[in-house]
């Protein structure tokens, strides 16, 4: 192992921006800026992530490519349109993951798994055709750089398809049922940051791990299937 | 008088933190809380026998600085007269577990007691496991004495007290003097070549050169793993043994950067031990963590500077 410039968290945030998004969009922005700027205020913790942006609806969009947060001035802007295709989703990440890390090592860094935060108001709108190109992302041996993904479900998105899309059960997170979605998007990110912000203290630990923090107006995806 | 005292009083300029690339962001220290009260942010020591010389130093990472959480490695030392052994243990106690300073300062402590205590039984022998065990038993007593008689789980004793160690001793030989360490967990032992400024590993990196990702699993006391990492080695007129918790060993890599010259040049003769600790706090961006390290010298006629 040659001298490395540190160790790093790679975290997407996958943002729904399909047309039912459309009423929300405010907060959708306001939650983007606000994890922006929790970043910022902690630059021992920010010094350590790098973070990605992506937008999704009928195809993934890159809001903010992988980012040292210290340095970024630009905001994510979000953009409504489409359809809600999770397939286009996951076949990004297939693709972007690998790639964003092994360009960070050869940065000179060293990587921890990535992680996603995925947030949709939705049920997939492209059938079962998302699974296959998910399992594949999650498939350790198959995608050795796969990622731990958190989910959270808003809207018409079901608890069971949250679970489906998260990596663990305890990663599954839905609104509550009648939760105010501006409100629930707006929890969602303040969750955001508060686990990017524990993951970041926990990295340098003998013991590093992901640090997920329910979300208020949130409830565990696992609760609400009743596996 | 002069502006600065009396005339002829010394006037020396501070230290300056050493920065080794980007430094990390600086700021005043927060305390550790007041139930931490022997853990102070740094500790060096520094002392020769007939044949060997030791320094160590232990520093407050920059993580546990800003968020006002105690040092958790700790580092300990001692001769065993009749034999001119040194004796060294080496902890990091793993930040998960609750009391984590207290587990890697009970783990030295037991090491270097059981093994003081082989050597009075048996000078040339010595059983690691045995230590490995040993620092496993007492942590497992300190919880059992607060509270439950019944005797904690091994997920207990670790919730609280969990812990790497790197422990051992150093004889002085007509040949060179012999290393004999184990390791349980992350931390490490190199052998520096103080001529060439090459570092040689003593236990395999945690994770290897070409791996992908970094490895979240760490094995670490009071779990002693049944294939104990085990060494024994002769230092040559030019090798210094280093023992290092991780947040030495991850900044340092292979040791043929920045971090690794800096220590080369550093260690080539040994040091006063407040300065081998100002040397260890140096500051470089995202390693926050604390930093632990151990160098242990064969005697050199000329005196330590």
């Amino acid at each position: 192992m040659a001298e490395i410039k540190g160790v790093l968290l790679p975290a997407y945030v996958l943002a729904d921006e399909s047309g039912s998004m459309g009423p929300y969009r405010e907060e959708l922005s306001e939650g983007l800026v606000s994890l922006c700027e929790g970043l910022r205020a902690e630059p021992m913790v920010a010094a350590k992530l790098r973070l990605a942006v992506l937008g999704f609806a009928d195809d993934v969009q890159v809001r903010l490519a992988v980012a040292d947060m210290r340095a970024e001035t630009s905001l994510p802007e979000v953009v409504i349109r489409g359809t809600t295709r999770y397939r286009a989703v996951f076949d990004d990440l297939r693709q972007r993951i690998p790639t964003d890390v092994q360009w960070l090592r050869g940065q000179g860094y060293k990587v921890h798994r990535p992680v996603v935060f995925f947030l949709s108001d939705g049920q997939p709108t492209d059938g079962d055709g998302w699974r296959r190109s998910h399992a594949l992302l999650v498939d350790r041996a198959r995608t050795p750089t796969a990622p731990n993904i958190i989910a959270c479900g808003i809207g018409s998105a079901e608890a069971r398809t949250m679970l489906e899309v998260a990596t663990r059960p305890e990663f599954a997170f839905v609104a509550v049922p009648g939760a105010d979605i501006g409100r629930a998007i707006s929890e969602f990110f303040h969750s955001l940051t508060a686990s990017l912000v524990s993951s970041g203290q926990a990295l340098n630990s003998a013991n590093p791990q992901l640090v997920v923090n329910r979300p208020d107006q949130f409830t565990m995806a696992i609760d609400e299937v009743g596996l | 008088m002069s502006p600065d005292g009396a005339e002829g009083t010394p006037s020396p300029l501070p230290w300056q933190r050493i920065a080794v690339g980007a430094p990390g962001v600086e700021f005043e220290a927060r305390p550790p809380g007041e139930d931490v009260l022997d853990v102070p942010d740094t500790e060096c020591d520094g002392w020769s026998t007939a044949g060997l010389t030791v320094r160590l130093a232990s520093v407050r990472g920059a993580h546990h600085r800003y968020y006002g959480k105690p040092r958790q490695d700790a580092a300990r030392a001692v001769p065993h007269t009749p034999t001119g052994a040194v004796v060294f243990a080496v902890a990091d106690g793993v930040s998960s577990a609750t009391r984590a300073e207290r587990g890697a300062g009970e783990a030295c402590r037991a090491a270097l007691e059981r093994i003081l205590l082989q050597l009075a039984w048996s000078p040339d022998a010595l059983d690691l496991r045995d230590v490995a065990r040993h620092a496993a038993e007492q942590l497992r007593r300190l919880v059992r004495g607060r509270l439950d008689p019944a005797g904690p789980s091994t997920a207990e004793v670790a919730g609280r007290y969990a812990t790497t160690l790197v422990t051992g001793l150093v004889r002085p030989h007509p040949d060179g003097p012999v290393v004999e360490l184990c390791r349980i967990g992350d931390s490490g032992a190199w052998l520096l070549d103080s001529r060439r400024g090459a570092y040689w590993p003593v236990f395999p990196a945690k994770t290897g050169s070409d791996a992908l990702l970094v490895s979240n699993e760490v094995t670490a006391l009071p779990s002693v793993p049944a294939a104990l990492e085990q060494a024994t080695l002769r230092l040559t007129p030019d090798q210094v043994l280093v023992v290092g918790t991780d947040g030495f060993g991850d900044p340092l890599g292979d040791g043929d950067g920045q971090v690794g010259a800096l220590f080369a040049r550093q260690l080539a003769a040994p040091p006063s031990p407040l300065w081998l600790a100002h040397v260890l706090d140096f500051s470089r961006e995202t390693f926050d963590d604390d930093r632990t390290l151990l160098a242990i010298w064969r005697r050199s006629p000329a005196p330590p500077r």
